[in-house]
């Protein structure tokens, strides 16, 4: 039953389809965490400023913070969770290519920024396979990291990138 | 031993694999089902009597749980603390809420709890509050004035915390000076911006009716002491855990309202309450850091020998105490850094202003003194016509001289000796990674082929204390299936603690890396600790580790010699099982052991508990030069090339040591450039969120050239000193000094308070042409 006040919202998070009523206020980014209990989307600014919320919806990179979650309706998204979906198949630890290269590269520390940088980066590399390294640096000029410096994160990307040219 | 060691190898992190996958288990991540929600009414006055609170028309809200102001707090609840009071000190203390008066723009006024944060948010913004507006008081000098308001009207002043240091005779070395260089320093305010932000939840345990407060705290043992004390209760019946964070850097290393309301709420509405903040809150209620002004005088032979340094500090500490009263001073009182200089004269005085607490950040006063301390290096380099990096080489603390007792120590730490290092090989180390001899033959192609713009190479070195003491605990046990349990005290926010004390344990008990487990920062298992900060975890938290190793294979080659029913002096321990030393049995493996612990029901003497006593400060050094390029047009500074020799002891994972000190370096270079928490006239936050607020990105990363010495520390037996935060503390140094070499070391780059950024270039430059225009300077 819908509410007053509510909306029915149902959508796929990572392979999982969930429905559930919604205030109409309700931004993506909460809808994730609190409803489909996605806690790869992570809040660092709540206003589009950092990317750690980025999720691929209906394959494109989105900031659930600046959605409302009743806009995403009928979507299907994809988290760091369900990274697969995006990149390479995963290996035993359920890490994808792109994974272990963030991993062999020292590209995250305290990996708050992590996971959107991956969905981000994951749909920047399916369009655009062979990057230069300026390419590379302009797709990470909207995702903030206050740990690593940026550079281990470029060459993470460069690395994986290499790693899948044919 | 067949096993390669671990330490000092670039292991792969084990908190990757989680982290990667978005499970992190981030504060966010654990508050329970049903929790209610914490929002804070806070002041948008700067400096303001609170005339009246009507809160009725809020709670009649839709779930409204509950509205707290100070008046109805408990009696006697204490103040925040703070930590470094001297005698003299003066109560500026933080209350949980405002009762009175207003001294910054963002205090918690009221505390409103509802069933879901939106309607949390609804009720706080229904609470009106009446004051009656006060002139606020926006710097140090201007609190300092005899005509400015009191903060504190009762106690007669602004100037709260004055600590002071003497080293030989430097007036007296001044008087015969060839040279005296001044210079002021103006720091501007920033913030460590982790880019999770704060958060807490309380809980009353059920059964035992214990308080349990997590929360993104670098030090939960200290906030668990410090809440017995605010809440006057026994410390017994108080639980810290600190979940992983998502960056520190010392903003977490304070103790913060809202972990006390929200035990308080919890504990009176029955339910667990829970506290995120957003992010324009926080830059008005997270501690603020860096704002000071530094007054330096420095006396110099024609040869270029310092022979005295005399350096004055204000810091604009904001409306009261954070953890500590005077952020800077330790590191004015270190503020000659790697130089000889005999004779010293240090004071830092912090003074109450109408903005937010100032606290430590990264490096804490280390990175302003390191800033005063080289523009005058330069500027006497300048004056006497020596090379810069000739200047640095003979004053530096040579070799043979460490270790060296500085004469000054400041309260509470130990006395500074400066322990090991050879500062001199670390300095000519970083010239050559920079390529400073073939620079001029650089800057001047490039000048020549791009006439607007101008490169500049700045040099700085730093020395920190680190790894401070006085202990650190550590407790180690055997679980059942024989993998092997570390507790430690400490909180992992991305330093890669986990690994490192993994690293170490495997290496002690020679076992397996996947058969360590690591625990930390939870009060119920290690109540007694100092917590997570200068530079310290892995150094110490890495002895402990060691330590608690250690006494593991001595209690279980023990059980083992009695569980086999043989003489102690027959057995050995050998890569994580007992053996006999005649080689007659097979090695009982630790898996073994346990379960005939159990049996015997011994399981419980498999696990030791240890202390490690720190015996005195390790003192880290890194020789930083940068290559700056200057657009003189649009006033852009690029930094293009950033060297960093470094000396933190032994490493323990080269690769995370790297990672801290790239990290620091480039939040160095975001408070040099771009980052500044700025106020309006009336003491109002500008910096509402990162768009206004530019931390650096990938477009900005310099190229680095890292090198390292490993001295190993004479004070832990891993030779490790700290490396979180050498990064950043030679950073605004290096950088300042390489836009002087590209402008001019005349600009008064450090003169007024701000980054140099593109609009302060700008006008620096024209104020100079305006200047040489009208005749005024050479
Ligand atoms: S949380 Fe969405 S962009 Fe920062
Ligand atoms: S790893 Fe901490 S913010 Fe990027």
């Amino acid at each position: 039953m819908t509410g007053v006040g509510t909306n029915r919202v149902a959508i796929i998070v990572d392979g999982r389809a969930v429905a559930a009523d919604v205030e109409p206020r309700t931004l993506l980014a909460d809808f994730l965490r609190d409803t489909c209990g996605a806690v790869a989307v992570h809040i660092g600014c709540g206003e589009g400023t950092c990317g750690a919320c980025t999720v691929a919806l209906d394959g494109i990179a989105v900031r659930s913070c600046l959605m409302l979650a009743v806009q995403a309706d009928g979507g299907t998204i994809v988290t760091a969770a369900g990274l697969a979906a995006l990149d390479g198949p995963p290996d035993a630890q359920n890490l994808t290519p792109l994974q272990l290269a963030f991993r062999a590269h020292h590209a995250l520390q305290c990996g708050f920024c992590t996971p959107g940088i991956l969905v981000a980066t994951a749909l920047f590399l399916r369009a655009n396979p062979h990057p230069t390294r300026a390419e590379i640096v302009d797709h990470l000029s909207g995702h903030l990291c206050r740990c690593t410096g940026n550079v281990p994160i470029i060459a993470a990307i460069e690395a994986a990138a290499g790693a899948t040219a044919p | 031993m067949t096993r390669p060691l671990r330490f000092g190898t670039r292991t792969p992190r084990r908190e990757d694999p989680d982290l990667l996958r978005g499970e992190g288990k981030f504060l966010a991540d654990l508050i329970p089902q049903g929790a209610l929600w914490l929002t804070v009414v806070r002041s948008t006055d700067a400096h303001a009597i609170i005339l009246g609170l009507d809160a009725e028309a809020a709670k009649a809200m839709p779930g409204v749980a509950a509205i707290v102001t100070a008046a109805d707090l408990p009696a006697g609840l204490g103040h925040l603390p703070c930590v470094d009071l001297i005698d003299t000190s003066l109560p500026v203390f933080h209350p949980v809420l405002a009762g009175e008066r207003i001294r910054y723009a963002g205090q918690p006024i009221a505390a409103v709890v509802a069933s879901t944060p939106a309607q949390a948010e609804d009720a706080a913004a229904a609470v009106i509050v009446a004051t009656r507006k006060l002139a606020p008081v926006l710097s140090a000098a201007d609190a300092l004035r005899p005509e400015s308001p009191w903060l504190y009207p009762e106690l007669g002043t602004n100037a709260v915390h004055v600590t002071r240091q003497l080293v030989g005779d430097p007036d007296a070395a001044f008087s015969v000076a060839a040279l005296v260089v001044e210079e002021t320093v103006a720091v501007h305010r920033v913030g460590a911006a982790p880019m999770e932000m704060r958060g807490c939840f309380g809980e009353v345990e059920p059964g035992s009716g214990r308080l349990v407060l997590t929360s993104t705290t670098q030090i939960p043992q200290s906030v668990r002491a410090h809440l017995a004390e605010i809440l006057t209760r026994p410390a017994e019946s108080i639980l810290v855990r600190a979940p992983r964070l998502g960056g520190g850097f010392g903003l977490k290393e304070a103790m913060y309202p809202e972990e006390v309301l929200v035990l308080l709420l919890a504990e009176r509405l029955g339910r667990p309450v829970a506290f995120l903040e957003d992010r324009r809150e926080h830059f008005r209620s997270a501690v603020q850091a860096r704002e000071e002004t530094i007054r330096i005088r420095a006396a110099f032979a024609v040869d270029g020998t310092a022979t005295a340094v005399d350096v004055a500090c204000l810091a604009d500490i904001g409306g009261a105490y954070g953890l500590v009263a005077n952020a800077p001073g330790a590191a004015i009182a270190n503020a000659r850094g790697g130089y000889v200089m005999p004779n010293f004269r240090s004071v830092a005085t912090s003074v109450v202003t109408n903005k937010p607490p100032l606290n430590v950040y990264r490096g804490a006063g280390h990175p302003q003194a390191v800033l005063a301390m080289e523009r005058v290096m330069d500027k006497a380099a300048t004056a006497l016509g020596i090379d810069r990096a000739a200047i640095r080489r003979h004053n530096l603390i040579p070799a043979w001289m460490l270790p060296l007792d500085r004469g000054i120590s400041y309260s509470g730490l130990p006395r500074q000796i400066l322990d090991s290092g050879d500062y001199v090989h670390a300095f000519d180390m970083t010239l050559e990674a920079i390529g400073y001899a073939a620079f001029p033959a650089r800057k001047a192609a490039f000048e020549a082929a791009h006439p607007r713009r101008k490169l500049g190479l700045g040099l700085s070195f730093m020395v920190e204390m680190t790894a401070v003491g006085p202990d650190e605990p550590a407790e180690i046990e055997v679980l059942p299936d024989g993998r092997v349990r570390l507790h430690a005290a400490l909180t992992a926010m991305g330093q890669g603690i986990e690994t490192v004390l993994g690293q170490v344990v495997a290496d002690t008990l020679g076992i397996d890396l996947d058969a360590v487990e690591i625990s930390l920062a939870d009060t119920d298992r290690i109540p007694f600790a100092v917590g997570t900060y200068a530079s310290r975890g892995g150094a110490v938290g890495g002895s402990a580790a060691a330590k608690a190793g250690k006494a593991l294979i001595e209690v279980a080659t023990d059980l083992g010699a009695d569980l086999l029913g043989v003489d102690r002096s027959a057995v050995e321990w050998s890569e994580g099982a007992i053996v006999r030393r005649d080689g007659t049995n097979e090695p009982l493996p630790l898996v073994e052991l346990a379960r005939l612990a159990a049996s015997a029901g011994r399981a419980d003497a498999l696990r030791a508990s240890v202390r490690f006593a720190v015996p005195d400060t390790s003192f880290a050094y890194g020789a930083h030069a940068a290559i700056v390029e200057v657009d003189t047009g649009t006033g852009v500074v690029t930094v293009l090339d950033y060297a960093v020799t470094h000396d933190c002891g032994r490493l323990g994972n080269p690769m995370i040591v790297d990672g801290q000190i790239v990290g620091g370096v480039t939040q160095g270079i975001g408070a040099t450039l771009y980052e500044e928490i700025a106020f309006d006239a009336a003491g109002r936050p500008l910096t509402q969120g990162f768009f206004d607020y530019p931390i650096p990105v990938a477009a900005t990363a310099p190229r680095f050239h890292l090198l390292h010495l490993e001295t190993p520390s004479p004070h832990n037996p891993l030779g490790m000193k700290g490396a979180g935060e050498a990064g950043f503390t030679g950073t605004p140094a290096a950088i300042t000094n390489a836009v002087a070499d590209a402008l001019g070391q005349d600009l008064p780059l450090t003169r007024d308070p701000g980054p140099l950024s593109p609009a302060r270039i700008r006008a620096l430059l024209r104020e100079r042409e305006v200047a040489q225009a009208a005749g005024f300077s050479a």
